[in-house]
């Protein structure tokens, strides 16, 4: 006798592959998405970005020597500069969000508060220049930003060694906008799915009466959801195992997969199908929850950092972030996938886990298996 | 398989479904109300009425999938109100639950397979395929058959686990002429393998066709049991002679004496008969302009039944 539940998940999986638009929206969809964001973000320019903050003001205007320093930084015409507002207290995590948005380089120098002054009276002033030791360009930039420091402090006090560029390593990966992609497709793919095919199995099953001839059969309630989430654990497995392997054949995206990456899976198709099982029972129609399902899933995609980072969003909008379930499931994705943190990636595990639970368990005892 | 009907109902074993005075209602509206029957093995038992009547909240309660409110029912001597007792009934009923469609992208096989994995036993899929006669849409997709074929699958999922008794909510609802037909002869072969079936519908001709036994049902009461030939004989009225294209100009060359004609149809004159003077009328109309009319006689039928005991008729809708 082969077990029920083992039938149910190939029942589901057979329907799956048989249908067109679930390989689109399931394994298409994504790549493309990947492609063309990939595209759209990823045509980087020949120059280096560099940030700059210019921290020596004198009033609210940048002192006559830093200006000039900055200036002759841009005349090289190998830098693509971004400034830096003075009063931006964290440069560092300014710079990390908004390289990573904008795909460029992380590298940040800083000219210090009081940079005029210092080489006005014949000292040494320090600027600092961040950046990862493993950035490729890393060697050629560090080389141009020292030979035009030189030449300026030749110039403006006629003593070369007055200027110096002290430079910091920086531990963060240096991430491109697709490597913080790729983790947000598949927490999307994995939404979508999930949330979808619960209201299709759990919607549309009913309408066509299937449930209800299964209610008359030996199986149970329990065992129909676990098929359920069984299907959706395999789905998500080969969204994961797809997007990456797609992301690293196309975009040399390579990650870390680690039991963080597993257990996010796992909560993710709970999750997901748990908020879908939730709607279809508020919704009979299938039509409807189809709607709702909609409805649900766009705005929790974009709040919840698929396609850039959340700290770009206003205000109002990252406190509404926190309420998505998405959002652990993207970050904890990009913390384990990406940036290899694994405390970060424990405790938005632990988060995803435990929205999992919940819904799972409210989308079963909401379901009415018998009586309709 | 210990029987704990025979211990309870000694001699009345055969007793497959046995209800007393079952109701159920939802809020204020009474969908059965304290209905009675019993379904004898190896019955086609046929609920019959109009949309509405309390058919298929019978049958789901028989299935246990709704609770009654009121009165009791035992199938296969179990308590369909009873946990323990549900678990006995689920695996030895079969059932097709109204507008019932299989899993779309499965084929014709694998849905027999998959519903049979759902029991400890199931028949062997491809038996059931040839009873149903779906022998070259075997690996056809469910999505794909049309609306008769699809009826025939949800036939052979109903039988996968050999059940003791099978529910047929409305099999035929929807189907074009042919398609029923072919439905009807699957059943047809049911009956003949000696299976029990408990049928539903709103269509008289199918009751008459398929059944043993008739209950017809209306606002949630049985107003009538028997036999399709009992029912008509009690309820259906008088027979009816009818003389074909015979127009107003035939009613007027009548022989007197007869009881009141009346014109139907494309000039049809239609005589009501009582027993025994068929003979007479015909002898006597051998004599008149119509001799060589054609000539039948029509029995009443179920839909006649159902018309002279609720002074509706069952239109095809159901309603
Ligand atoms: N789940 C339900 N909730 C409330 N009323 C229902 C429900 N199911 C059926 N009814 C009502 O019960 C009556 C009988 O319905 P039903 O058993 O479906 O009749 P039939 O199968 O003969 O068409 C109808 O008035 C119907 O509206
Ligand atoms: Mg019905």
């Amino acid at each position: 006798m082969r077990s029920r539940i083992y039938t149910i998940i190939r029942g589901h999986f057979k329907s799956w592959y048989r249908s067109k638009s679930n390989i689109f929206w399931t394994i298409a969809f994504p790549l493309l998405l990947i492609v063309l964001f990939g595209a759209i973000f990823g045509s980087g320019s020949t120059k280096f970005d560099l940030y700059v903050q210019n921290q020596d003001l004198s009033g609210n205007v940048p002192t006559v020597l830093s200006q000039g320093y900055v200036h002759a930084l841009n005349q090289t015409g190998a830098f693509n500069l971004h400034m830096v507002a003075a009063e931006q207290s964290d440069p560092l995590t300014f710079v990390k969000n908004d390289a990573q948005l904008h795909n460029r380089g992380q590298r940040l120098l800083v000219v210090p508060l009081g940079f005029n002054a210092t080489v006005m009276s014949g000292k040494t002033a320090t600027i600092q220049l961040f950046m990862d030791q493993s950035d490729q360009v890393s060697a050629s930039l560090r080389g141009i930003v020292n030979s035009v420091t030189v030449s300026y402090a030749a110039t403006i006090a006629g003593a070369p060694d007055n200027l110096v560029v002290q430079p910091v390593g920086i531990v963060t990966r240096n991430v491109r906008y697709i490597d913080f992609f790729i983790p947000g497709v598949i927490g999307m793919t994995l939404l979508t799915t999930g949330v979808f095919g619960a209201v299709n199995t759990n919607g549309r099953y009913r309408e066509l009466k299937i449930i209800k001839k299964l209610a008359t059969t030996p199986l149970s309630k329990i065992e129909w959801i676990l098929g359920m989430v069984g299907y959706q654990m395999i789905l998500a497995t080969i969204s994961l195992v797809v997007i990456l392997f797609f992301g690293y054949a196309i975009f040399g995206v390579t990650v870390t997969i680690d039991i963080y990456t597993v257990g996010l899976v796992v909560a993710a198709a709970l999750l997901f199908p748990g908020i879908g099982m939730v709607l279809a029972n508020f919704v009979k129609e299938a039509e409807s929850a189809d709607a709702a399902a909609n409805a649900i899933t766009f705005p929790m995609m974009f709040l919840a950092g698929t396609f850039w980072p959340r700290e770009t969003l206003p205000d109002i909008m990252k406190i509404i972030a926190n309420f998505m379930p998405l959002t652990y499931v993207n970050d904890g994705l990009r913390d384990a996938l990406i940036y290899a943190q694994p405390a970060q990636a424990l405790t938005n595990t632990i988060i995803a886990l435990g929205l999992a639970a919940f819904f799972i368990v409210l989308g079963s005892l909401l379901m009415n298996w018998k009586e309709e | 398989m210990s029987d704990p009907l025979a211990a309870l109902l000694p001699g009345q074993s055969d007793r497959v479904v046995q209800v007393e005075g079952l109701s159920k209602k939802y809020g204020d509206n009474v969908a059965v109300n304290g209905i009675s029957f019993n379904l004898t093995k190896g019955e086609v038992f046929a609920f019959l009425g109009p949309n509405g009547a309390g058919k298929t909240t019978t049958v789901e309660i028989l299935e246990c999938l709704r609770n009654p409110t009121g009165g009791r029912a035992l199938v296969l001597g179990y308590d369909v109100s009873k946990r323990s007792d549900q678990a006995e009934i689920r695996k030895r009923i079969g059932v097709l639950p109204q507008d019932f469609n299989a899993i779309d992208r499965l084929t014709v096989r694998e849905n027999i397979d998959y519903f049979g994995a759902m029991f400890k036993q199931q028949l062997d899929a491809d038996k059931l395929i040839e009873l149903v006669d779906l022998k070259d849409k075997r690996d056809a997709q469910f999505k794909t058959l049309s609306g008769g074929l699809k009826q025939r699958v949800g036939l052979a999922v109903s039988l996968v686990n050999d059940p003791a008794v099978v529910f047929l909510d409305e099999p035929t609802t929807g189907l074009d002429p042919r398609a029923r037909r072919d439905v009807w002869g699957v059943i047809e072969r049911l009956k003949g393998q000696g299976k029990t079936v408990f049928l539903t519908t709103h269509y008289m001709d199918e009751a008459e066709y398929l059944a043993d036994i008739v209950s017809i049902i209306d606002h949630g009461q049985i107003i009538a049991t028997g036999t399709p030939d009992q029912l008509i004989d009690t309820h259906g009225g008088k027979k009816t002679l009818i003389i074909r294209d015979a127009g107003q100009e035939g009613i007027s060359q009548l022989p007197p004496g007869l009881p009141k004609a009346e014109l139907r149809n494309a000039g049809d004159i239609a005589i009501p008969l009582n027993n025994g003077e068929l003979t007479s009328i015909l002898m006597s109309l051998a004599q008149t302009p119509l001799h060589d009319k054609e000539i039948e006689v029509r029995r009443p039928t179920l839909d006649d039944v159902f018309l002279n005991l609720t002074g509706r008729r069952v239109s095809e809708e159901g309603n």
